[in-house]
């Protein structure tokens, strides 16, 4: 594979896992809810994912084994069964969620029955992951999820005040409503950190055969890839604070965020913003069933991966197959996707050091990691970041009850 | 959040709430409208977004006109149920007529004047 095509890899882990429905809820609520004061929690939880992606992926490359794989061996069968227990159900969540933003984003495009594209998108993603290559399903979703770049010209467009843009960089507490803004930190953290980008994102590298030599794309992957998605979750939170935040609205829907892209840019940015909404969601939906099907199989220790045949590794395909008629069930009893998202990400931050402890682990063992081990800058970082983590793991679900999940 | 939702008796905080959400949906709704009276929008998003704010609205209505209220702010909560219905109404205009300028000019006129939207 060329270093170029492996840069996709790195482009749909960002599209699909760091813009995905959890940051566009999060972040331009955010910014409708506080403007720009929070565009500090976007850059901790950026430069987090990507230390622990560059981790993970560097696990993968050197010693051939990805995220769960290594849970298992290093926490042991009980620990192991409650990380896959835990991830299982935050990955179907979050799954139902996106799969429940596509189908909305399909119907406002097309202004079909919802619950038909829910059936019409579960239907398409299960023909897509079977017949479709890897390799095509990140040139597909990875290069269609950059029409979100749509909302960074938005950003700009709506002429925000750059002062405070840059002001809401430097980490600072709010000096009222604390309680929701701890909330925002928390589940903008959350979104960022997500568990699946790391499952997925190792369990690629394995699929794309990486090796210590690609070490550099790996790097590359990480940096590059959730640059963008970092850049593309500063213009949602942006846009929510310059138009939102003005107009006294407060988004409860997807829908509301491709209005923001109406404003400046008419229909053409409303169509961008809507397709660019559908990849990215149609992203992390692979990305999520992916996820949970690496997950089992691996915990198993089944056949599995993409690049070989449904035959050659038949009960990891029918894991995935599982999953998506497991979330088109939870979407038929109406329950919204948006609201789901919510609650997906804030469980997410509470399974977070279940993921990212072993990781740590493993890039510490020379047993694995040989002359690849980590540094001490890499492991300042990642212990610095376990503490984050730990810290909002705690405060996750007190803070959702306090604050009535965000609503006040 | 959605006073019917909470099982209990409407109180203050809740209403504040619930007049805030009701502000952002009217808000909302004048932007999308305003769109469709400017032809910047399409048929299917602003027929689409419409009725989900209709929806939204509608059931805010039919909750704060049942649920229980406090009796110091009963009429109030009563109140804030006929301006969500009225809410409800007025998107339900843009949603039957989401290519028509001059009902997206009307509704966006009706709903700045229903909330405070700047």
């Amino acid at each position: 594979m060329s270093k170029a095509l492996g840069l996709g890899l790195g482009i749909i882990a960002a599209i699909g896992g760091f813009v995905d429905i959890g940051d566009l809820v999060f972040n331009v609520a955010a910014g409708a809810t506080f403007g720009y004061q929070l565009l500090w929690v976007i850059v901790v939880g950026l430069i987090g994912i990507i230390v622990y992606t560059e981790m993970c992926g560097r696990v993968a490359a050197v010693s051939g084994r990805a995220v769960f794989d290594a849970i298992r061996e290093r926490v042991g069968f009980k620990g192991a069964v409650v990380a896959l227990v835990s991830s299982e159900v935050v990955n179907l969540m979050t799954l139902a969620a996106e799969l429940g933003g596509v189908a909305i984003a399909l119907q406002l495009l097309s202004g079909l029955p919802y619950r038909w594209l829910i059936a019409f998108a579960v239907l398409a993603f299960a023909v897509v992951i079977w017949v479709t290559t890897f390799e095509w399903i990140e040139r597909i979703f990875g290069f269609g999820g950059l029409c979100m770049l749509v909302f960074a010209v938005v950003a700009v467009k709506l002429g925000p005040d750059w002062g405070q843009v840059g002001a809401g960089f430097v980490p600072h507490i709010a000096h009222t409503n604390r309680l929701l803004y701890a909330y925002f930190v928390v589940g903008i953290l959350g979104t960022a950190m997500t568990p699946y980008e790391v499952y997925f994102y190792s369990s690629g590298g394995i699929e794309d055969q990486w090796s210590p030599k690609d070490l550099g794309l790996n790097r590359a992957n990480a940096i590059l890839g959730y640059g963008l998605g970092g850049t593309l979750s500063f213009a949602l939170m942006i846009t929510g604070g310059a138009l939102f935040l003005s107009h006294g609205i407060s988004p409860q829907h997807l829908g509301t965020v491709a209005l923001a892209a109406e404003q400046p840019l008419g229909q053409v940015g409303l169509l961008l913003a809507l397709v660019g909404i559908l990849f990215a969601v149609g992203a992390a939906s692979i990305d999520t069933v992916f996820a949970g099907a690496y997950n089992l199989a691996q915990f198993c220790g089944w056949e599995w991966g993409r690049y070989r045949n449904p035959r050659g590794a038949p009960r990891f395909a029918l894991t995935w197959l599982v999953l998506l008629l497991l979330a088109l069930g939870i979407l038929m009893t109406g329950v919204d996707p948006v609201a789901l998202t919510e609650y997906a990400v804030l469980f997410s931050v509470v399974a977070l050091p279940l993921t990212y402890v072993p990781i740590l682990l493993v890039a510490n063992d020379k047993a694995y990691m040989g002359r690849y081990v980590n540094g001490r800058f890499a492991n300042a970082l990642g212990l610095i970041y376990l503490v984050v983590i730990m810290i909002v793991a705690l405060a996750a679900i007190p803070l959702m009850i306090l604050t009535n999940v965000g609503q006040n | 959040m959605l006073a019917g939702c909470n099982g209990g008796t409407v109180d203050r905080h809740a209403l504040t709430n619930d007049g805030a959400t009701l502000d952002s949906i009217a808000c909302e709704g004048a932007l999308l409208a305003s769109d469709v009276a400017r032809g910047r929008t399409t048929t299917y998003f602003a027929r689409e977004q419409a009725e989900v704010l209709r929806i939204e609205s509608s059931n805010f209505a039919d909750a704060l006109s049942r649920r229980k209220a406090l009796p110091s702010i009963e009429r109030r909560v009563r109140e804030k149920a006929k301006h969500a219905a009225v809410l409800a109404v007025t998107l339900q205009r843009l949603h039957d007529h989401p290519s028509d300028r001059a009902v997206g000019a009307a509704v966006a006129s009706a709903l700045k004047k229903l909330a405070s939207c700047t």
